[in-house]
């Protein structure tokens, strides 16, 4: 919706597609310079860690799975992994393999849809994933059938596709059959091919000639590209242990959002796949590393519209490591480590789809949790994203409202935000003066 | 057309969560249909209407089950046809006139369009609510819509028998 009054003009949009939930993002321009950003977050605050003050610690991977249905995996293993760092679980490789596929599982479901459903239309100039169906069916197709395998792969490690129910700190409930896991083989082989045909098809988009300076902070894995695990790493070339990162991490409130605002080092950061690739490409798989090669991309990414190709490397990477997985695999001797209670402080972080997710928990005698905190990706990178439409609305000042608008609303989709996680986001208004 | 699997020709689809007292409902329903129809899959539970694709491919009948919350009696059972050609449009307010939008989630409509230009909606597509009372954490189902299951389950039944 556009109004105009002499000296005045303001843009705005109700309900932008594909961004999730309730808040505006208000743009102000005055002589031709963008002069504020405001993401403004009205979500009601969820209270989750409030909720889990006085459950059993055993609940933590459970509830926190609630927190949101297309991550639920990373919200368990984070809790998991900040579990056994309190009790001094030492879980095995085996256990480790598993909880890796299984999140391998929803990155693949979450990155499949991200890139061919909610964010691939912005650079094919269509509405929505319908429009983008009418015109590229197979490449729709070619989505859905991917994210139907990383269901699949949730289900039969997980019990279901979403909230799985298997997990538990030490490790699983039940360890899948060797048949069960067998069947994964063929269809995470497909998925893999046809995630590098989405590669070079992400490739082909036209992007907006756009670098941004940021700060960027992933976990690092000593192995393979971090996903279930690693420690928290800089683009600056700091590394920090977990509890060094939950000290340093200081978040707080501003009146215009509901979600915590995060900075490290006194500074905003960024999080997800944009920071994952630039620290850790040399852990890609090398199918992966390949990948990434073929698409153009250099040792680091820094256009935020080039998101997308990063998360179909990513999408490469995740069905690679869980065919090898897959194909290997044999069952744990038993499900689970023994976990046993007892006074303790522990954290925990690993890579959510979407960008760093941490816990922490401090847990009473009787195993009962009497403190909880968890940052989650959006909420990090709530003040990036506010750069980055800064920049790109200066960047794009010259065009039209409507064009400028979408411009924005793609700066916000660039990060995938999962408001629900953090909190939720709706009108887009831009008003020059 | 890349799903080529054969499909049975009726798919009934329960949404909702059994942890969630009433939520389970949907699922529950489908659950029992699926064991009286040996024609009928079942395909839930779902809590993601994006994952109908992939399932309604070749369907004669789709039919989904859900817990609603419109103001009637508990147990209330209600049954509606959607035009799958969707020349009008679903008769249900938009995610953006609910004051809802996700970034991650597509709704039946968004799901059923997507489908019709991929060659995979069904040829008829039912749905099936029944009234709720608690949505709470919880397992189980309150009373009221307990004792309306078997009737729901019924009306399943028939509707499928009317269209197979």
């Amino acid at each position: 919706m556009t109004h105009g009054t002499s000296g005045a003009r303001t843009v705005h949009v109700e309900g932008i597609a594909r961004v999730e939930g309730e808040g505006s993002l208000r743009v102000q321009i005055h002589n031709g310079r963008v002069t504020d950003v405001a993401l403004e977050i009205f979500e009601p605050p969820r209270f989750f860690e409030a909720l889990l003050v006085g459950r059993h610690f055993s609940e933590a991977p459970d509830i926190t799975a609630r927190i949101c249905g297309i991550c639920p995996v990373a919200y368990q293993m984070s809790a998991c992994a900040a579990m056994e760092d309190a009790f001094g679980v030492h879980v095995d490789d085996r256990i480790t393999s598993l909880r890796r596929l299984l999140y391998c599982g929803e990155w693949i479901q979450s990155h499949a849809l991200h890139i061919h459903l909610l964010h691939a239309p912005d650079f094919l100039g269509c509405q929505d994933a319908v429009q983008l169906a009418e015109i590229d069916r197979s490449s729709v197709e070619r989505g859905l059938d991917i994210k139907r395998t990383g269901n699949l792969v949730m289900a039969t490690v997980g019990g279901r596709a979403i909230h799985p129910v298997n997990v538990r700190v030490g490790g699983f409930y039940s360890a899948p059959s060797p048949r069960s896991i067998a069947a994964l083989v063929e269809p995470l082989r497909r998925a893999r091919q046809d995630a590098l045909e989405t590669v070079a098809w992400v490739a082909g988009f036209d992007y907006p000639d756009i670098e941004r300076d940021y700060r960027m902070v992933a976990l690092r894995d000593e192995r393979r590209y971090a996903i279930e695990g690693g420690r928290p790493a800089t683009s600056d070339g700091r590394q920090m242990s977990t509890s060094t990162f939950a000290d340093e991490v200081v978040e707080e409130h501003v009146a215009r959002s509901t979600a915590l605002h995060a900075r490290l080092d006194g500074r905003h950061y960024l999080t997800g796949p944009l920071a994952r690739f630039s620290i850790n490409r040399d852990r890609l798989t090398p199918l992966a590393g390949a990948a990434a090669d073929d698409a153009g991309l250099g040792p680091r990414c820094t256009n935020p519209f080039q998101s997308i190709i990063v998360r179909a490397v990513e999408l490469v990477d995740a069905c690679d490591e869980a065919l090898a997985l897959a194909e290997s695999y044999v069952p744990p001797d038993e499900p689970a480590a023994e976990v046993r209670a007892r006074r303790a402080v522990g954290t925990g972080a690993s890579e959510a789809p979407r960008g760093l997710l941490f816990h922490r928990y401090e847990i009473d005698d009787d195993g009962m949790i009497v403190s909880a905190r968890i940052v989650p990706p959006t909420s990090q990178n709530q003040l990036v994203i506010e750069d980055d439409l800064r920049e790109v609305a200066q960047h794009g000042i010259d065009l039209d409202d409507g064009q400028l608008q979408l411009r924005c609303e793609q700066a916000v989709r660039n990060h995938d935000p999962c408001i629900s996680c953090a909190a939720h986001f709706l009108d887009v208004s831009v008003a020059r003066t | 057309m890349r799903a080529t699997d054969l499909r049975p020709t009726v798919v009934v689809a329960g949404f909702g969560s059994e942890y969630r007292l009433d939520d389970g409902v949907g699922p529950l329903v489908a659950s029992l249909v699926a064991k009286r129809c040996a024609m009928v899959r079942d395909i839930g539970p779902l809590a993601d209407p994006l994952d109908l694709l992939g399932n309604w491919n070749g369907a004669a009948l789709a039919i989904v089950v859900d817990a609603v919350r419109s103001g009637a009696r508990p147990g209330t059972v209600s049954h509606f046809e959607i035009d799958v050609r969707l020349d009008d449009g679903l008769d249900v307010p938009s995610q953006h006139e609910r004051g809802v939008t996700s970034t991650h989630g597509i709704g039946l409509e968004g799901v059923l369009r997507l489908a019709s230009v991929i060659d995979q909606a069904p040829h008829r597509l039912m749905l099936v609510g029944i009234e709720g009372a608690s949505f709470g954490n919880g397992v189980g189902l309150s009373p009221a819509v307990q004792v309306a299951v078997p009737g729901a389950v019924q009306l399943v039944v028939d509707l499928i028998a009317e269209v197979t």
